[in-house]
């Protein structure tokens, strides 16, 4: 399986395919939809290198104050799909061209992800207590006592992380959005097994939009 | 009389154990699941994740870390009492929370819903959740922690209210419709237990798909054929989808579509949809009058 360095190049990025296995080697930093939001709408982020750190992981951790410092307990990629309102403007801001995280991201962020040459990584499985033990050092917390453990920023050092495989490449290519025209080509014949008619409307008792406009 | 120490026991242990073992059921269905798929993707994404509930178990992490909204699941008998009445319940709900909490079992993951600050406990308003219910004649408790995962609720979660003219083929287009979308790219983490309200009101209803999505050990059916064979239905032509785990190519999208009714009005079809994600956290603690406590991860 191929492990990749981080920060991620962009031929790296570009020679990636959609479900492509990889591993990824060095920094990264965390967040979830307060880092979106707060980012974008108020211009509020950690004072990072993000040229050198610029891999984004979509994560809460698990993480344990311990007399030794912080030791992550478990650490499972949250769903990015709902980061996609601001997801463009955030890897357009810090060039991002590693994402990591749960589901996808949207048409929009796909499109960002093309322009700077980045690709989104989603997990495999529930593997949180292995990545755990892929994260060799902690290295940094930001916004702590304003956002508590799980929405803070933390910056990660980890050793052949993942695997993760590639849900959107670097040429706009999205693996679920096909998978999905798939699924939607299945169903008016799984429906109609099912004794839908295949004109079946639900009854609507609201004001029809459409004769309004 | 059961003591309040027994209750906080009782609670934090159900839903510690809750965080770091899966219900033997829960697993039993994903072993199949996992010698069905043929796509090789579909097929790692049920390993790895077994791997994962294997070093929970063995103390090395949780059997995932959002670790959701603290749910429990309370049942008294007719001569059950409790220490400084059944309010204890839910202060000892509370206890038990912060303490799981505190300990790492539970992420802190309860926030004020428009300020968004986090208390560090999950503990708030309405929170952990305790609903209590009677049933039977004993002087007992059952206890079932559900630590709810935040993907199969955030995501997998739809109410319609339909209606009489909407017929069956309603509730099953519905069904069929949320399980597409809510599986879409993995959202709610599938293989996913399917849990259909249909009839009562608003919120019986969604209590209802709550509670069989939650509490209904996997495989069993309804014991009215009828419903029965509804769930059988739609669980068939989810299999069809061609979604499988984490939304990858595959087949197991759905283990198992539970249902459960409640009249309605006379008027109305009100249909309800909760899921829950493939690790199906919940343990149950059982309390006798005399203070012991047996724990299970079943729910019968």
């Amino acid at each position: 399986m191929k492990n990749i360095t981080l920060p991620m190049s962009k031929d790296t990025a570009r020679a990636l395919q959609l479900g492509d296995m990889v591993t990824v080697s060095g920094l990264m930093f965390t967040g979830r939809s307060r880092f979106h939001i707060r980012a974008i709408e108020e211009n509020i982020f950690p004072p990072l290198d993000y040229q050198a750190i610029n891999c984004f992981f979509h994560v809460g951790p698990v993480m344990r104050d311990t007399p030794d410092g912080w030791e992550v307990v478990s650490c499972e990629p949250t769903s990015s799909i709902r980061f996609e309102r601001y997801g463009a403007d955030v890897v357009r801001r810090f060039q991002l061209r590693t994402l990591i995280g749960k589901t996808t991201m949207g048409a929009r962020t796909a499109q960002a992800l093309q322009e700077v040459g980045g690709v989104y990584l989603s997990k495999i499985g529930l593997s949180g207590n292995a990545l755990r033990d892929q994260i060799t050092k902690v290295r940094q917390v930001f916004f702590l006592e304003e956002l508590g453990k799980t929405e803070a920023t933390w910056v990660y050092e980890v050793d052949h992380f993942g695997p993760f495989f590639v849900a959107i490449d670097a040429h706009g290519n999205n693996y679920f959005e096909q998978l999905a025209a798939d699924v939607s080509r299945a169903l008016p014949g799984i429906e109609r097994d099912l004794g839908i008619p295949a004109d079946y409307a639900f009854t609507n008792v609201n004001p029809d939009s459409s004769a309004n406009m | 009389m059961i003591l309040r120490s027994t209750l906080e026991e009782a609670m934090y242990t159900a839903m510690r154990t809750a965080s770091v073992q899966m219900p033997p059921d829960v697993r039993a269905a994903l072993e199949q699941a996992a010698k069905e798929e043929t796509d090789p993707m579909a097929r790692r994404h049920l390993t790895v994740s077994l791997q994962n509930a294997d070093l929970a178990r063995a103390g090395k992490g949780l059997v995932c870390a959002d670790t959701g909204f603290p749910l429990f699941f309370v049942q008294a008998g007719a001569h059950t009492t409790v220490e400084g009445g059944f309010e204890t319940i839910f202060q000892a709900a509370a206890a038990a929370t912060a303490r799981a909490t505190e300990e790492c079992f539970l992420r802190p993951t309860m926030v004020d819903p428009l300020r968004r600050s986090n208390p560090g406990n999950n503990l708030g308003p309405g929170m952990p959740k305790v609903e209590l219910t009677f049933s039977g004649n004993g002087d007992g408790i059952r206890i079932i922690a559900a630590p709810k995962g935040g993907g199969s609720e955030i995501f997998g979660t739809f109410y319609n209210m339909l209606f009489p003219s909407d017929g069956v083929a309603g509730i099953k287009k519905f069904v069929l419709e949320s399980i597409v979308n809510s599986c879409y790219a993995g959202k709610i983490c599938p293989p996913a237990i399917i849990g259909v309200g249909v009839g009562g009101t608003a919120d019986l209803c969604m209590s209802m798909a709550k509670k069989a999505a939650l509490l209904r050990r996997v495989g069993v059916r309804h014991p009215d054929p009828l419903v029965a064979e509804l769930e059988q239905e739609l669980l068939d032509a989810a299999r069809r989808l061609g979604i499988g785990p984490m939304g990858s190519r595959g087949i197991n999208a759905v283990l198992a579509v539970n249902i459960e009714t409640a009249v309605t009005h006379t008027a109305a079809l009100p249909v309800a949809f909760n899921a829950q994600c493939l690790v199906g956290r919940r343990w149950t603690a059982m309390i006798t009058a005399d203070q012991n406590i047996t724990y299970t991860g079943d729910v019968a």
